[in-house]
């Protein structure tokens, strides 16, 4: 058991506006109270958090003395360094887009808060965010830029709370890149919160990137409430972290709101991914769509746990999930767990989920044309996990992801099969 | 350019080839022919070096070297092609992507620079007029969704940039239409050199008219039992593998007595 005094202690560390003490302070009972999740809840029952209670986890302590190097993003950027922000290089009004601490220094947002739900980690990070962005497009406004939230972790055994709230107005249309990532080789635990509200007819686009150091820990949670005619489109891709899970709990309010998920994780060594979805169709003619690619190489091991409901009255929606995924070692493990509950009318559903091994024969064919086998098999990777980037392309990103994703892909074994 | 002597072939246990010798010639065209099941397209395979084949006698001389320890690729670089029975579908990776990939591997592997991007669209462009497709095939995913015929004019296609040194083309002919199989036939006469050798493996003698063997094999029950020149696949068309059957069940029987 982590001592609750870490807990105490990071709360004692935050200057935060004193309309939110009062909240913070109940937020974290809440959390010592019910402690960390463990396997026993349903939702956690593939991930442990054990080796967290082991950790001498602490609140960042000095202010980083170097700017971490950022490279180029294409667009405008809110860099964070141990859950401070370090650099900015934006030209929006901060009406637009700001810190937290700012947006809610002159006025908390409506809504703050209020899509997040209760879950234990969520109560701990809203007891002890630190900084965290805020973006609200105005009505009908559409940005031509993709804003960058990069998040980063520098210190040891740090506890890192980032929070980012996302308003879209009616009719506005933006493009969002959150980035985790921190130094290689240091243990720390990431545990971000974003919310994300898009009222009637708003779209958004949004890559989630988590590039948590090989050791780092990575609990994280979006959660997404969409108005009727609205858009999210989303490409979440786990490619770092010892133990990484991203929940996506996404409300189809409206009628008409469309939401397409895509995402692709890799994990080797011994490295966990788990992806859950709860998509909760709430309307009528609500389109969901979600499209998952994993590889599993060494020991790691992967989780695709998508559940889509349909409740009463959300007549004539559309809701697909695919979850494909290849286990490239004899060790590697992935579960995939597609679920629907259906309880409405006129209801278009299907789910489909496959673990499976690399294409021998298709090997074989590249090989006999005189492709060596390492380029042949990473011809056959790329373009399996190729089939859920299409959102690169659609949001001009793929030069500046690619190259993040390929540094990823599991590389040959040394042993070469001969004939 | 190929010697293979008195090659024996199982798979899981169960012997599929039995004893095959083969000599193949520069600049000669043999036809395979045979029943359904007989080993033909194991062969093939074993040349091209497939994995999952167990070569439990025999062996197999290519260009003076010993061909069954190389891999599939190094096999490939050293010249040899096939074009498969069954091409494979591969989603997500373009037909000018394996095409140039493949190109530039055995252009590295003979110590020739790589060719660009540009200049292999030009060099492509050339290869599928001969073979009457169309640009679009090169950006779509190799095989998927073509048609039967559009698959084995995808694989001629491959042979043509590759500029094989010994081409294997098993079935190459099944399920074209009577156009697309001049179209290959023509794209499989204009690559004939004095230093290339072919061998087709087919069921149907109508390709020999266009392409124009040294020598016709009858592969039967896992063993050549019967070679010959032009004509043999004539009367085999004629008479059915009916005629030959006495031939291959003394050989059998043969075998069965004597080994
Ligand atoms: N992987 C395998 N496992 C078991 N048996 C196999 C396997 N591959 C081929 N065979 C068997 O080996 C025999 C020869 O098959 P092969 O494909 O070489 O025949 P073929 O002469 O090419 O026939 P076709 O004219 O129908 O193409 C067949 O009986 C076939 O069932
Ligand atoms: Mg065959």
């Amino acid at each position: 058991m982590i001592p609750p005094t870490a807990y105490l202690d990071a709360l004692s560390h935050i200057d935060a506006p004193s309309n939110i003490t009062a909240a913070r302070q109940d937020f974290l009972g809440k959390f010592l109270q019910a402690g960390l999740p463990d396997s026993h809840q349903e939702d956690w029952r593939y991930t442990s958090l054990a080796h967290l209670e082991r950790m001498p986890l602490h609140a960042p302590e000095a202010m980083p003395e170097t700017l971490p190097a950022l490279e180029d993003y294409p667009g405008a950027l809110l860099a964070y360094s141990d859950d401070r922000l370090v650099w900015q290089d934006t030209t929006l009004p901060a009406t637009v887009l700001s810190t937290l601490s700012d947006a809610i220094g002159s006025g908390m947002p409506a809504a703050f808060g209020s899509l997040a739900g209760n879950g234990s980690l969520t109560q701990l990070n809203a007891a002890l965010w630190r900084e965290g962005a805020c973006l609200r497009v105005p009505a009908g406004e559409r940005l031509r830029q993709p804003v960058f939230l990069r998040f980063a972790a520098a210190e040891p055994d740090a506890m890192l709370y980032p929070r980012v709230f996302i308003h879209m107005a009616v009719g506005s249309d933006a493009i969002l890149v959150e980035n985790f990532l921190g130094d290689p080789g240091i243990e720390y635990w990431q545990n971000p919160v974003t919310e994300i509200i898009l009222e009637a007819g708003a779209r958004l686009t949004h890559l989630r990137i988590i590039e948590d150091s090989k050791l780092a820990t990575h609990t994280g949670l979006t959660a997404v409430h969409q108005a009727s005619d609205s858009s999210y489109r989303a490409l979440n891709l786990t490619l770092g972290g010892q133990v990484a899970r991203h929940e996506l709990k996404l409300t189809l309010a409206g009628a008409g709101a469309e939401a397409r998920l895509d995402g692709v994780f890799i994990v080797e060594g011994r490295r966990s991914a788990e992806q859950h979805l709860r998509i909760v169709h709430l309307a009528p003619r609500g389109n969901s769509r979600t499209f998952y690619r994993g590889l599993a190489d060494g020991r790691g091991r992967g989780v695709f746990d998508g559940r889509v409901e349909v409740r009463a009255h959300a007549d004539g929606s559309d809701a697909q999930q695919s979850s494909r995924n290849l286990l490239l070692s004899p060790h590697a493990e992935i579960d995939a767990k597609p679920q629907l509950e259906i309880y409405a009318d006129d209801v278009k559903c299907s789910h489909g989920a496959t673990v499976g091994s690399l294409d021998e024969d298709a090997l074989f064919y590249l090989r006999s044309r005189g492709i060596d086998s390492e380029t042949a098999r990473r011809l056959l990777l790329e373009a399996f996990v190729g089939e859920a980037l299409g959102l690169l392309d659609d949001t001009g990103l793929r030069d500046w992801m690619m190259p993040r994703l390929l540094a990823r892909m599991p590389r040959s074994h040394s042993e070469e099969s001969r004939p | 350019m190929l010697q293979i002597r008195n090659l024996h072939v199982a798979i899981g246990g169960k012997p599929i080839l039995k004893g095959i010798d083969l000599t193949i010639h520069p600049g000669e065209v043999h036809a395979i022919m045979g029943p359904n099941g007989s080993g033909k397209s194991t062969l093939a395979q074993v040349l091209a070096g497939r994995d999952g084949y167990d070569i439990t006698a025999g062996s197999v001389q290519y260009l003076e070297r010993d061909l069954l320890p190389l891999t599939p690729e190094e096999r490939a670089r050293a010249g040899i092609f096939l074009a498969f029975q069954y091409p494979l579908e591969i989603p997500g990776v373009a037909n000018v992507q394996l095409l140039r990939t493949a190109l530039n591997g055995q252009r590295r592997s003979r110590g020739e620079a790589e060719m660009d991007a540009i200049d292999f669209l030009d060099y492509v462009k050339d290869k599928l007029a001969l073979l009457g497709m169309d640009d679009s095939f090169l950006y779509r995913s190799v095989n998927e969704g073509f048609s039967g015929g559009e698959k084995k004019r995808n694989e001629i296609l491959q042979m043509a940039v590759l500029e094989p040194r010994l081409a294997i083309l098993d079935e190459t002919d099944s399920g074209l239409d009577i156009d697309a199989l001049h179209l290959v036939a023509d794209g499989v006469n204009s690559l004939r050199r004095p230093q290339r050798a072919i061998i087709l493996v087919t069921h149907y003698q109508r390709l020999l008219n266009f392409i124009v063997p040294h020598q016709v094999h009858v592969l039967a029950g896992g063993r050549i039992v019967r070679s010959g020149g032009r004509e043999l696949a004539l009367e085999l068309e004629a008479k059915g593998y009916a005629w030959l059957s006495e031939e291959i069940s003394d050989a059998a029987d043969f075998m069965e007595t004597y080994l």
